[in-house]
Order: structure tokens, then sequence, then C-alpha cells
């Protein structure tokens, strides 16, 4: 592992600083809390670069709610997300994520910004980001733009986002009443490993037990995390039945293309992916009195 | 011995933080982690290194309040931060007893981190119950003590 004494850090406190050294300084990596990041600068992942240590720029830490819109800092850590009352209230797919990222030590420094431009198809922010459709806003030396979060990933590790650009925000607009769901993650052991598999599975139902939408996302099964329309639409119009969440389960591994690695075989993320996605389901189910 | 090991380069920076209650002032790069300047420019080992990339949770202390890893944290990030390590710990605390007592230490390398995990935890809630224990510790590894003696060290602290 090669020590980082010969970068050169830039240590700033606000936006602009950082988007003006961004514009004029060629070469700048930015650092948030740098869990990815340190890592993959000692280990040569990621070739030794000057660094942008963004930490401290506080106007990027919050959870807000406002216009009907929940609105969390690029900087906020995995820690201060499980905690917010906000994040439970309106996104709990989330606060439920957030919670199995590493350690606490981990959560205490991770960001949802550098988890998101990492883009590692296992973050675990990222399935319940895909299925509460939530959009980034993205700030750079030609002003802000937003993207929906299936926009920003082009492929493995491919981002729409600029080298003199920052992710500055996650909206997520609260799905409304009668959602319910959950996050699943399933990983070699029970705390403080990347998931294997993981997902989230967001539905409206009916008081009757009718599926009236259906988001079904996960992750570390392709390139890039997926939605799965196929599963999506077995699910939409029917009756929580456990015929029809088999169905809807065994329709995911349409839209899912996993490989191979240290963590699993293809096979087995795939049966993964089939068993949680109809566990989840099943949990939703019970959890509204659709099954006994 | 670091000279050979953390070479300094010409960009070294005037680092002031706390730590232990102190203030201090270190000249290292800003590139460097709060673990490499602990132990090889401050000389304080009571943080040990296991794996260097956040894994084991040896280099575990606190940073304003919070426990994170020391080999992950910058010199740039600690800037004007206050910083508890193991040594910032009185040896007489319950918890520190109470690992004495229960036989929880063996080699004892994973030791220092667990204390400063489950100090802070015990700071935020005076009476865990077991499953907030093993999630407070599930960033720490222990190859020794299978963490039965662990857990039960931590449990009888808050009982105190
Ligand atoms: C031991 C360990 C366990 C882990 N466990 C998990 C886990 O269970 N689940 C999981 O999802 N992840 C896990 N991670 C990965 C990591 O902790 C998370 O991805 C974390 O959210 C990264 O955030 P950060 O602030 O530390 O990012 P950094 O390392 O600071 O940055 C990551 C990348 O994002 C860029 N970046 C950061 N912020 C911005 C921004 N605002 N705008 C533009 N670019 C930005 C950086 O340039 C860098 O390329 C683990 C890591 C370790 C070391
Ligand atoms: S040395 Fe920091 S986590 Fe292992
Ligand atoms: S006592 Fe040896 S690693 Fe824990």
């Amino acid at each position: 592992m090669q020590h980082l004494a010969d970068v050169e850090v830039y240590s700033v406190r606000t936006l602009r600083e950082a988007l003006e050294l961004l514009s004029s300084v060629k070469g700048l990596r930015v650092i948030a809390g740098g869990t990815d990041l340190i890592v993959q600068l000692k280990t040569g992942v990621v070739p030794k670069t000057n660094l942008l240590d963004v930490s401290r720029v506080d106007e990027l830490r919050y959870v807000r709610f406002e216009d009907g819109i929940l609105r969390i800092g690029a900087l906020t850590t995995f820690m201060e997300i499980y905690r917010s009352e906000l994040v439970r209230r309106h996104a709990p797919l989330l606060a439920e994520a957030a919670f199995t990222v590493g350690s606490f030590q981990i959560m205490n420094k991770g960001t949802i910004g550098g988890n998101i431009v990492n883009a590692s198809p296992a973050a675990d922010s990222l399935p319940p980001l895909y299925a509460l459709n939530a959009e980034l806003k993205i700030v750079g030396p030609r002003g802000e733009r937003f993207v929906r979060i299936q926009d920003f990933y082009k492929g493995y590790k491919k981002l729409d986002l600029m080298a003199d650009e920052l992710v500055a925000e996650v909206r997520i607009r609260p799905p409304g009443e009668g959602y319910v769901g959950h996050f699943f993650k399933h990983g070699l052991r029970r705390g403080d490993a990347i998931a294997v598999v993981n997902g989230a599975v967001l539905l409206r139902l009916s008081p009757e037990g009718i599926v009236r939408d259906a988001r079904v996302a996960l992750g570390a099964v392709a390139p890039t995390v997926v939605r799965s329309p196929s599963s999506e639409r077995v699910l939409v119009g029917s009756r929580l039945s456990p015929e029809v969440m088999w169905r809807a389960a065994e329709a995911v591994v349409n839209d899912i293309s996993p490989i191979d690695d240290v963590r699993g075989s293809a096979a087995y993320r795939r049966e993964l992916s089939v068993n949680y996605v109809f566990m989840t389901l099943y949990r939703i189910a019970r959890e509204t009195g659709v099954v006994a | 011995m670091y000279g050979l090991k953390f070479p300094h380069s010409a960009r070294t920076r005037e680092i002031r933080f706390v730590l232990n209650g102190s203030e201090t002032s270190v000249r290292v790069p800003p590139g460097y982690t709060l673990l490499e300047t602990l132990r090889y420019v401050l000389r304080m080992t009571g943080t040990k290194e296991g794996c260097a990339r956040g894994d084991c949770g040896e280099c575990t202390v606190l940073v304003d309040g919070v426990p994170v890893h020391a080999c992950l944290t910058l010199m740039s990030q600690v800037e004007g931060r206050s910083v508890l390590t193991v040594e910032g710990i009185d040896r007489q605390h319950r918890l520190i007893r109470a690992f004495v007592e229960e036989g929880a230490v063996q080699c004892g390398h994973c030791t220092p981190g667990i204390v400063v995990a489950a100090y802070h935890l015990l700071s935020q809630v005076p009476r865990p119950t077991e499953e907030q224990v093993r999630e407070a510790l599930r960033g720490n590894l222990c190859r020794c003590t299978g963490y039965v003696k662990i857990i039960r060290a931590v449990l009888k602290a808050g009982e105190a």
C-alpha cells in the first residue's frame, strides 16, 4: 500500500471555493468522507492525484423537507441519514439502507454523495434511490442542473458528471399515501459486509390488497443498479397472493445480468435476487394484512 | 523508522487539533492519515493498525465525539477538530475494569479500537442491550476471543 504524503490537499469551507478550485486547478479529485477514495488511492486502484477536501463544506450537510421534497445534502453521512426523523418519515427505505452501510465507523464518515459518485453497483443507498425515483442536483461553473438517478449512470462507473462539477443534493419526492416498502441486503456475514445482492421493493396497495404501483430495484446484479420492469408488470393490477409474489420474484431474472466474483457466482446471485424479492414482497403482504 | 516508511515530502502543513483534551500542533503532509500521524509522528502507539483500509476497526478513534477509522482520516480532515484516542480514556474507567475482570483481552491487538467504540456506545446508551453492543462493534474484528467475553464486558460496564 502506498502512502499519500506527496499528495497536495486543498481544504475548502464553502461550495463557491470548491467550484473555483475544481475549475482552476487541473486534475483535482474530490474527497468527502474518504472511505472509498483513501483505500482506492492507497491500493493504486485510482491513480494518485491532488485532492480537494470538501469534508468541511457544511452547507452541503443537511436533511430538509421543503415544498413537498425531501432534500439531503451530498455531504450528509449515513449515520445522520439513519437518525434523521425526516428520512424515516418520508423515505424509510433509505433509512433502512443507511443502517447497513459498513460499520458505525463507516456510517459516521461515509457520505451519500460519495456513495453515489463512487458508483459501485453494490452501493446500498442506490436501490432505495432508484425505487424512490430520486433526483440529483449537480452544480458546476455553468450553474446547476438536475438529473434523475437512473440517468446519472451510463454504464459501469460511467457517470453524467463532469470533472468540474459536484453532486450537491439528493431530492426525493415522497411517494405519498399507501406506499409500503423495504430495503434488503445479503452479505456474506451479518455486519460490515458489502452486498452480494441488495435491493428495494416499494408498493402502493389498495385497501383490498391490489397492487396499484410497484417499484423493484436491485443492486450488485448488473453494471449499474437496475429496476425490474418485468417484475413490476406482474405486480401491478394483481392481488398480492403468494402465487403472484412468486411470479413477480422469478421475473427479476429477465432484467439482471450478474457476474461471478469473489463474493458469489452469477447463479447464486440470480437465486438470491429471486428469493429476496419474494421474501420482501411477502413481508410487505404480511405487514399490510394481505396475507396472514 | 518512519523516515523510510513515510517519507516527508516538501508538502507539509501545520495542522492544529485537540488531542485527548490538549491543544496539539504537528507539521505533517496533509495526505498523512491520522493513524500514521499518531503512530509514527506523535509516537502514540495505543491506536493500532490492522488493515489500514477500514476493515478491522483497530484504529478506531473519536473525532468530534464520533467513532471513525484513523486509517481513513486524512490530517486535512482533522484540522481544528477534537480527537480522542484510547490513551485519553481513564485507566480506572469501569469499561476498562470490566475488560480485565471478564478476561476480554487475549493478544490485545483489537482491544484499543473496541474500547474506544464501546466507550462511545456507553456515552450514548448507558445501558445497552446485547443487540446494541453487537451492532456498535460490528466493525471491530477480534481474531482471538470469539467476542463472547468482549460483549459480556461491555454489558457489565453498562450495568455499573
Ligand atoms: C470497510 C468498508 C465498508 C464499507 N461498507 C459499505 C457498505 O456496506 N455499503 C456501501 O454502500 N458502501 C460501503 N463502503 C463504501 C463507502 O464507505 C461508501 O461508498 C461511502 O458512502 C463513500 O462516501 P465517502 O464520503 O467516504 O466517499 P469518498 O471516498 O470521499 O468519495 C468517493 C468518490 O466520490 C467522489 N465524490 C464524493 N463526494 C462527491 C461530491 N459531492 N460530488 C462529486 N464527487 C464526489 C470522490 O471523488 C470519489 O471518487 C464501505 C467502505 C469501507 C472502507
Ligand atoms: S487499521 Fe483502520 S480499520 Fe483496520
Ligand atoms: S484479543 Fe487478539 S484480536 Fe482480539
